[in-house]
């Protein structure tokens, strides 16, 4: 599986000798093998030209860019190799008819509240007591299919994930407090890391929704709003559990990574640079760890995961092949 | 699967073998690459190193099918060490 490579420093990147050099600002020159590459992540401030732009394009690489305060600012994505009208057709008609779109909503609900649970039931057999919550999600699960509109079911899946954020305060240590989920800007540590994981996440759904013909415009749980990938969103909330947040539980607990991880600013706190490079370090190695696939009888990564939760989707609106959406099996 | 490169080349023409792996692994030192690679890709690079290659020039490639397969101890400065953090 290709990887995603990160750049912190500032400096240019450029194509040279057919590969992408790196030339940092003290002068340093570093090498990607671009034929490895899934996508670029830019951290720093980085300058390119055209001409580096056609030559990853050639090799399919996306770029992915994150501004001040680490927010996600948007994606080079090469041309589409994929297109097909017709899937973009099916995937509208489904948007559109009003029980198609609630039953492929429903799913995402299903599949994220399950991957949220078996956080929770891991947690809860070590020691912490969580029962309250596993209930609280059973009962939001069972409630999924009496819903009767998206809003409704935006609903259910608000409730569950403030049941399961409850957990984090009980399985963190007291010098991370939670309180509760908020961003723009996270004011503690746990949120800076919840929001630092989650963009990581929605720009790797980025990335496999385009390997396919689907348009990641066009959502069903989420509204497919403007200026967002609404699709991705819909994708990321699968994964969110099984990436971000048991990461989260295990680098905290193992003492890997510590408030001096942080700088604060006033109403604001985010991972400094020492912070990013641990916790990027420790995403990359999730997304590339592989599980025996049930059904396709081989080992698959993480990350490859997430480009057959896009497969799967298309298959669904193109042969009708009911959607089974990814839930954590092992 | 995993791969260790080592080339030799008439001193004028090493850096075409370079720029060659380069696309494919990390350049660890002079004459010298490693890193993993799919199995797809290695058949590429292998093909396009046998086309370069001139009389009394070699190439020597050693395949592993996994890292983990392999014990690496490096004293100094480890030139792959972080090479998706730049």
């Amino acid at each position: 599986m290709d990887r995603n490579y990160h750049i912190f420093s500032d400096g240019r990147i450029e194509r040279s000798e057919d590969t992408v050099r790196l030339e940092t600002i003290d002068g340093e020159k570093k090498h990607i093998p671009v034929e490895h590459a899934e996508a670029i992540y830019l951290h720093g401030q980085i300058d390119y030209n055209t001409r580096l732009m056609s030559f990853l394009n050639d090799h399919g690489v996306a770029v992915h860019v994150f501004g001040w305060n680490d927010r996600y600012a948007g994606s080079l994505m090469p041309e589409r190799g994929q297109t097909s009208g017709r899937t973009v057709v099916e995937q509208v008609r489904a948007y559109d008819d009003p029980e198609r779109r609630q039953t492929i909503a429903a799913s995402f609900v299903r599949g994220s509240i399950h991957n949220m649970r078996t956080n929770v039931t891991y947690y809860n057999s070590r020691d912490y007591d969580l029962g309250r919550v596993l209930e609280d999600l059973d009962d939001a699960v069972s409630r999924i299919d009496s819903t009767k509109d998206i809003s409704e079911l935006m609903g259910v899946e608000a409730t569950a994930r403030r049941a399961y954020y409850r957990t984090f305060d009980t399985v963190l240590p007291d010098s991370f407090s939670f309180d509760s989920r908020e961003y723009n800007p996270p004011p503690n540590p746990v949120n800076a890391l919840i929001s630092f994981g989650n963009s990581l996440v929605y720009a790797n759904c980025v990335s496999a929704i385009r390997a396919t013909a689907l348009d990641p415009a066009i959502s069903y749980l989420h509204e497919p709003g403007e200026r967002r990938y609404s699709l991705s969103l819909d994708i990321a909330d699968l994964f969110k559990p099984v990436l971000t947040d048991r990461l989260l539980f295990r680098l905290v607990n193992r003492r890997q990574i510590s408030r001096d991880d942080f700088r604060n600013e006033v109403g604001s706190c985010l991972l400094n640079e020492a912070g990013r490079t641990t916790f990027l370090k420790e995403f990359e190695q999730t997304l590339e760890r592989t599980v025996e696939h049930p059904e396709l009888n081989r080992k698959v990564s993480y990350q490859y995961l997430l480009r057959l939760e896009a497969y799967k989707l298309k298959k669904h609106l193109l042969t009708g092949e009911p959607y089974e959406p990814f839930k954590r099996w092992w | 699967m995993y791969v260790i490169v080592v080339y030799d080349m008439e001193a004028d023409r090493t850096h075409l073998m370079l720029k060659l792996c380069r696309r494919y692994l990390i350049h660890v030192q002079n004459s010298v690459l490693e890193g993993e690679i799919s199995e797809g890709d290695l058949t590429t690079m292998k093909g396009k190193i046998d086309d370069l290659l001139q009389e009394g020039e070699s190439v020597v490639i050693y395949e592993l099918s996994s890292d983990k397969l392999l014990n690496r101890s490096v004293y100094g400065d480890d030139p792959t060490e972080d090479s998706r953090f730049l």
